[in-house]
């Protein structure tokens, strides 16, 4: 036999090796291995399986009531939908209900206010904690140093004033809305027939951008395109409600209640026409000496014979309404412009537009409103209902000195920027968690959060005064005691004393200023609304990059102004006010927006509101204008005059 | 620890001995950016393609501009190795070495590019196992025909190559290696001619086909394009491997390639041109009446922010270099006026690349949008230029350790001093 | 049980009437979450952002100065478009035929679908892409922490490195048709579905169906004098023979979106050239 030598192994080995490794390529295998390996490279997140069903809701975010319908996997709510249509906030409840800073347990402060240091502690020392300051308060005769801020007018928030108002206090509050605004004006909220109106003149109000109820007007708006409804809109910049009417009537920022003085001055002289309203012939008087035709057409940019020819379409109308309040989810109005369009429609004897009132709901305290209690109220302790007036004030500044001397406590689910200054923040649910006659909840709730009806319930009880507020224990009891819409008869005064002044305000501000050469306006942005969305990924994701690009928040200036101060589109900008001034924007260029104006979008510039929301641009509200309006108690931040460098 | 003191001088002076100062300084600029290269490829190769500036809008970037180029003028490996074994023109074999070496080294940094350029490197052989091949012969995709074409046509780089390798003065001692390289030699006329069949696919699919295919974009869409890019390989190719050993030698002061071989291939660059810079008329024209208009589009309109007219304008001004001074025969005979009309059609070719990938990109493709803008990120500047010094370092490592000039071999017998 | 071979007969397409649409953003919060889309802390990188629904905002600023100006909202997604047959080619989608790995393909409903696993992420159909309707995971989708729980397990999270794009929410058809053959119905046309924009919107903006069904609504509002598409150029082409003599010099992509606006400064904001005399000559 031959002898077997190295070389023979050698020869041996690598033939095996070579046939081996050939086999293993023409397998397949190392294709599958990369394939795998690809796979496992990536570690991609595999969402849990399990059951899928659908369960109904409704919700208790607001008097709406969106219904909805939730699609389960399991015991994880993965998608809403509605049949009857539901509020873009509602739609997006998910990233509430599963947002990574929920609160899961009472906080208590536990450094400066602002700093966001809180430590978690149970909810019965936390309670005795407020209701012991509360009883001292109370037993000193104090109650009436005990104030609230109310999100709205849902439930809970009709709870709170139960309660409050039970402690001896008068200083229960709603955040500025249309309804608070208009109520504190005209003794009760507007209820406007939409569906049966044939025309409809807006002064700034975006009917189709969340104004008022969004799932209501989205429905308004079919119907009255389908109707042939004439939409006349009055409005500084050309938004989509501008877009979407039969006529876009451009005013100069800020002149929307002068247009209106215009067109009533004309009913009244040259069609001889009257309102109901206390002190009418007062106010007419002084309408008609203050504000002629061609001083509304040099104020307001619209030529007399615009004025005229809306002013005979609108009464000529079968049923004509016209509406106030200036913005869309964030809204705006002064008492006299208010008080100006709902006397058109008292003028045209409209019938789409009545006063009503709820039975629960009081918005007027000791003062008129939220800012009126910023700048005059004396408050040692604030509830905030999950409010945020921080934030949505002009006067949000100013609060939070007073937030720093008060005891505050706040309830909400995830920080905002006024919870951040809350010496105790009581964590509540999304809807989804929530109980209603109609539903169970659809999801366990987060860890050791409420019910905000039960977080009040629950103060009641533990304070002497209002140990039987309630006759009830538990929140979904409180449904029997809820507050009841009627009309109020729609008396109503004109109250020209106090509107004088604001009247004054007004001609003073629209004067030519040398100093603050432009006028600055809000827009908002879809699903971020007047701020309330930022903190959700899926908001963030529909941000068009003409308002916020590369973390660069942007204002919009119309061409011919941009060229007058040599801006180019994508340059900085600092905006001032007499107030103070804004961080670095940027200017896009668009003639959507009227010469002489810069429009800046709402809803960003948070200082406090999850790592979604913080950081993200400026609040235009810190600079904007903020006299406190004497009917409404709310200041009329819509136009502000700024210069810009 | 002494052996691996010992291997590291070894190393340096192997590298680094007898270098003038000037060389070390580039050959540690050029060492720099490779190793720039190796951190951030391995940044993008793990952590994505979030950190180049590419993004929805922008498709692709730097690295396709870098496979553009350089398979374009890559080109000049598959026409001039054609000129040298199909032709017979001897006189181009002094240069035929390094030729093959800078189409290799083009290809493989084009894979290179691209590896960095996939989301998904490790899916890369797809191209291959699923490809995009619709009824009959002719591939669906574009890049399905690039693939294919340019890995066939990369395996005949590397059999163009072997010689080149084995006839280092160690190798090329042993008799079966030297056989080897000899039979190689006399049948790399098969390699040639695949080598031009497999690069008129592939150069027109990559350098036009693959633009010129998009229908939807009114921007490219031209279905001359890919027979436009032959023959724009096909010019720019010729001059540019006529300059990277000019370049060389002028650096080592050394002869490697006779004046002679330069001005046969500037001559067939520049006759290569005429019929491009004709094409380019044609193209241009085309484009702005019939194609454009039939996309709804107004050709001109189409230009804009900074990438703008002036690239085409740019791009005419440079034929008027390789149109003049290489076809002229009074030119082309002096060194200097050579140089100019060669470096000017590379130049007018980079050019073509960028204004392809670049304007095409930047064009708005909704009528209220504008034009966009590429800035490259450091990752993407330090693949691309670090890629750019390894091919460098290879070839000035070819030029040190093996035969790839004849000529100087030829003349020089002793070593070549950096 | 033996299920007939039944060919699919449906064609899905959309149509949606920007005069309708309120920009209310709700169909982009549905795609969002029927789809799994990722989510980061900055979402402001518009141009890397992951969304298979852009809601576009246009204004006339190109045509129009102040006050003549118009603004709208036009919410674009994938355009799922057919190409048409040119000559003896078939029609073709502008991205289908370029994927290297064919992870893209028109299916027999006319949906264009997108298979992440097989995506190389070479982003060619991206290139091709006219209406930049498919992103690119430039980064690593992730999901923080309790997000994780309102995913769906119809959608597949893709990788980094791969596109995804809207696909009509085909997983809703493919629920749907679980449904119906559970319930007996085993015909493959028997199947309508919603996608989840649709779906949401209140206004009636958006509308789906099948266009091969010339009753459905959306075949009728495709046909109607309020239809454009998103610069689909061959559409003003009045005159059939010339139509028929530019389709087949090339392909247009033919898209199954059709928008709807009796506003003709929005219809002349949908052409690069609204008058287009040279397309016109061309022909």
């Amino acid at each position: 036999m031959k002898k077997i030598e190295r070389k023979d192994f050698l020869k041996l080995g690598a033939g095996a090796v070579a046939g081996g490794l050939s086999g293993w390529v023409f397998s397949g295998s190392p294709f599958m291995a990369f394939q795998w390996l690809a796979e496992w490279t990536q570690d991609q997140y595999v969402p849990v399986k399990g059951l899928e069903k659908y369960v109904e809701a409704v919700s208790d975010s607001c008097p709406n009531g969106c219904k909805v319908s939730v699609r389960m996997i399991g015991e994880r709510a993965v998608k809403i939908e509605s049949k009857e249509g539901v509020c873009p906030a509602c739609q997006n409840a998910l990233q509430m209900l599963y947002h990574p800073e929920r609160i899961g347990m009472p906080l208590k402060l536990d450094g400066a206010k602002g700093s966001g240091k809180y430590v978690p502690v149970k909810w019965d020392v936390a309670l005795k904690d407020i209701s012991s300051r509360m009883n001292k308060l109370i037993s000193e005769g104090k109650g009436n140093a005990i104030a609230a801020i109310n999100k709205n007018e849902s439930l809970n928030g009709q709870l709170m004033e139960k309660f409050i108002k039970a402690a001896g206090s008068n200083n229960v509050y709603y955040e500025a809305s249309l309804k608070s605004i208009t109520s504190a004006t005209l003794g009760g909220f507007i209820n406007y027939d939409f569906a049966n109106t044939d025309y409809v003149l807006s002064f700034g109000a975006k009917l189709v951008e969340g104004w008022n109820s969004s799932v209501d007007m989205q429905k308004v708006f079919t119907n009255w395109k389908a109707k042939g409804t004439k939409i006349v809109q009055a409005d500084t910049v050309c938004t989509m409600t501008a877009s979407h009417a039969n006529e876009w009537v451009p005013v100069k920022p800020g002149t929307e209640a002068v247009l209106a003085f215009g067109i009533a001055n004309y009913l009244i002289t040259s069609k001889k026409m009257t309102s109901s309203g206390d002190e009418f012939a007062k106010w007419s008087q002084l309408i008609i000496n203050k504000f002629p035709l061609a001083k509304v057409a040099t104020f307001t940019g619209v030529k007399e014979d615009v004025i005229k020819k809306i002013a005979d379409e609108f009464s000529k109308a079968k049923n004509p309404v016209a509406v106030a309040g200036k913005g869309g989810a964030g809204v705006s109005a002064s008492s006299a412009e208010i008080i100006a369009v709902y006397c058109l429609n008292t003028l045209v004897k409209s019938k789409a537009a009545t006063l009503m009132k709820n039975s629960a709901v009081t918005y007027t305290g000791d003062v008129a409103g939220v800012d009126a209690l910023i700048k005059d109220g004396k408050f040692s302790m604030l509830f905030l209902n999950n409010a945020n007036p921080v934030y949505k004030s002009a006067l949000g500044e100013d609060l939070k000195k007073k937030m720093e001397k008060a005891f505050v406590v706040s309830i909400n689910p995830i920080m905002n920027d006024s919870a951040a200054y809350a010496d105790y923040i009581l964590p509540s649910l999304s809807y989804l968690e929530a109980v209603t006659p109609s539903n169970k909840e659809v999801v366990k709730k987060f860890k050791e959060s409420k019910d905000a009806k039960d977080i009040i319930i629950a103060l009641a009880k533990a304070v002497d005064k209002t140990k039987n507020t309630f006759s009830f224990s538990d929140g979904i009891d409180s449904y029997k005691i809820a507050g009841k819409d009627s009309a109020t008869g729609g008396k109503f005064s004109f109250n020209v004393d106090k509107v004088k002044n604001v009247i004054d305000a007004i001609e003073k501000k629209l004067a030519q200023n040398a100093e603050y050469p432009l006028a600055m306006v809000p827009v908002e942005v879809p699903l971020v609304g007047d701020g309330d969305g930022l903190a959700f990924p899926y908001v963030l994701k529909s941000i068009d990059p003409k308002v916020m690009l590369y973390n660069d928040m942007y204002v919009q200036i119309n061409r011919d102004t941009a060229k007058k101060y040599s801006i180019s589109e994508g340059e900085s900008l600092v905006i001032k006010s007499a107030r103070g001034k804004l961080g670095k924007v940027y200017a896009t260029l668009t003639d959507t927006v009227a010469p002489d104006t810069v429009a800046i979008p709402l809803g960003f510039g948070h200082k406090n509101f999850t790592k979604y929301g913080s950081g993200k641009g400026v609040n235009p509200k810190t600079i904007m204008a903020a006299d406190v309006d004497p009917l409404t108690g709310t200041a009329d931040w819509w136009s502000t005059r700024v210069k810009i460098s | 620890m002494e052996k691996s003191k010992n291997l590291f001088t070894a190393i340096y002076d192997g590298i680094f001995g007898g270098t003038s100062k000037n060389m070390r300084i580039a050959l540690y600029v050029l060492f720099g950016l490779t190793a720039l290269f190796l951190i951030f490829a391995i940044q993008i190769l793990f952590w994505g393609l979030g950190y180049t500036d590419m993004d929805n809008n922008f498709t692709w970037g730097a690295w396709i501009i870098g496979d553009l180029g350089l398979v374009g003028l890559g080109g000049g490996a598959f026409t001039t190795g054609y000129i040298l074994y199909i032709f017979r023109v001897d006189k181009l074999r002094p240069i035929i070495n390094s030729t093959v070496l800078i189409g290799f080294m083009c290809y493989l940094f084009t894979f290179v590019f691209l590896l960095f350029d996939l989301g998904q490197p490790l899916r890369c052989w797809f191209g291959f196992a699923y490809p995009n091949w619709g009824k009959g012969v002719y591939p669906h995709s574009m890049l399905t025909e690039v693939f294919f074409c340019l890995s066939f046509y990369f395996c005949v780089l590397i059999v163009e190559l072997i010689p080149v390798i084995l006839e280092h003065k160690v190798l090329i001692k042993n008799k079966i290696i030297a056989a080897i390289a000899h039979y190689m030699h006399l049948l790399m006329w098969t390699m040639a001619a695949g080598g031009t069949f497999l690069s008129f696919f592939h150069q027109g699919s990559l350098g036009g086909g693959m633009w010129g295919v998009l229908y939807a974009k009114t921007v490219w869409f031209a279905p001359h394009f890919f027979y436009m890019a032959v023959v724009a390989a096909m010019a720019g190719g010729t001059s540019f491997m006529t300059l990277m050993p000019y370049i060389a030698g002028k650096i080592l002061k050394k002869e490697l390639v006779p004046m002679e071989t330069f001005q046969i291939l500037t001559r067939v660059s520049g006759f290569i041109f005429i019929f491009y810079f004709i094409f380019r008329i044609y193209d241009l024209y085309m484009v702005a009446n019939v194609y454009a208009p039939m996309g709804g589009r107004n050709y001109f309109d189409m230009w804009g922010g900074y990438y703008g007219f002036w690239m085409i304008v740019l791009e005419l001004i440079l034929f008027m270099g390789p149109l003049v001074f290489l076809n002229i025969k009074s030119f082309r005979d002096q060194e200097k006026f050579m140089v100019t009309g060669a470096a000017c059609g590379v130049g007018a070719i980079v050019i073509s690349k960028l204004s392809v990938l670049l304007h095409g990109f930047s064009a708005p493709n909704f009528p209220w949008k504008g034009f966009t803008a590429y800035t490259p990120t450091i990752q993407e500047w330090s693949i691309t230029l670090g890629c750019f010094a390894v091919m460098i370092l290879i070839y000035m490592a070819f030029v040190k350790w093996f035969p790839l000039f004849p000529h100087l071999e030829h003349h020089d017998e002793h070593e070549a001093h950096h | 049980m033996i299920v007939k071979d039944v060919k699919m007969k449906r064609r899905w397409g959309m149509a949606i009437d920007l005069d309708k649409c309120t920009g209310c953003g709700k169909c982009s919060l549905a795609c969002n979450q029927e789809n799994n889309m990722p989510i980061f802390e900055d979402d402001s990188d518009v141009p890397k952002r992951v969304a298979f629904l852009e809601l576009m905002k246009l204004t006339n600023d190109r045509d129009a100065k102040f006050p003549n100006v118009k603004t709208a909202y036009l919410p674009k997604m994938c355009q799922q478009c057919e190409g048409n047959k040119q000559g003896k080619h078939p029609a073709e989608p502008p991205c289908v035929t370029v994927c290297p790995a064919v992870a893209t393909d028109r299916g027999d409903d006319g949906v264009v679908s997108q298979i992440w696993s097989r995506c190389i992420g070479c982003r060619y159909c991206q290139t091709a892409c006219p209406y930049e309707a498919r992103a690119f995971n430039w980064w690593k989708p992730e999901y923080e922490g309790s997000f994780k729980n309102s995913l769906s397990t119809d959608v597949s999270v893709a990788s980094r490195g791969t596109i995804v794009k809207c696909t009509f929410c085909s997983h809703i058809w493919k629920r749907e048709r679980d449904k119906a053959v559970a319930a007996g119905k085993l015909d493959i046309n028997d199947v309508l579905y919603t996608p989840a924009c649709v779906n949401t919107c209140p206004t009636g903006a958006m509308v789906f169906g099948d266009l091969n069904d010339p009753d459905s609504e959306v075949s009728k509002l495709a046909n109607s004098d309020r239809a454009v598409r998103l610069t689909n150029v061959i559409d003003d082409i009045k005159d059939p023979a010339k139509k028929k003599a530019l389709m087949d010099k090339k392909q247009f992509p033919n898209p199954k979106v059709y928008y709807l606006t009796s506003q003709k400064w929005l219809r002349d904001m949908m052409r690069f050239n609204p008058r287009n005399d040279a397309a016109k000559k061309n022909s």
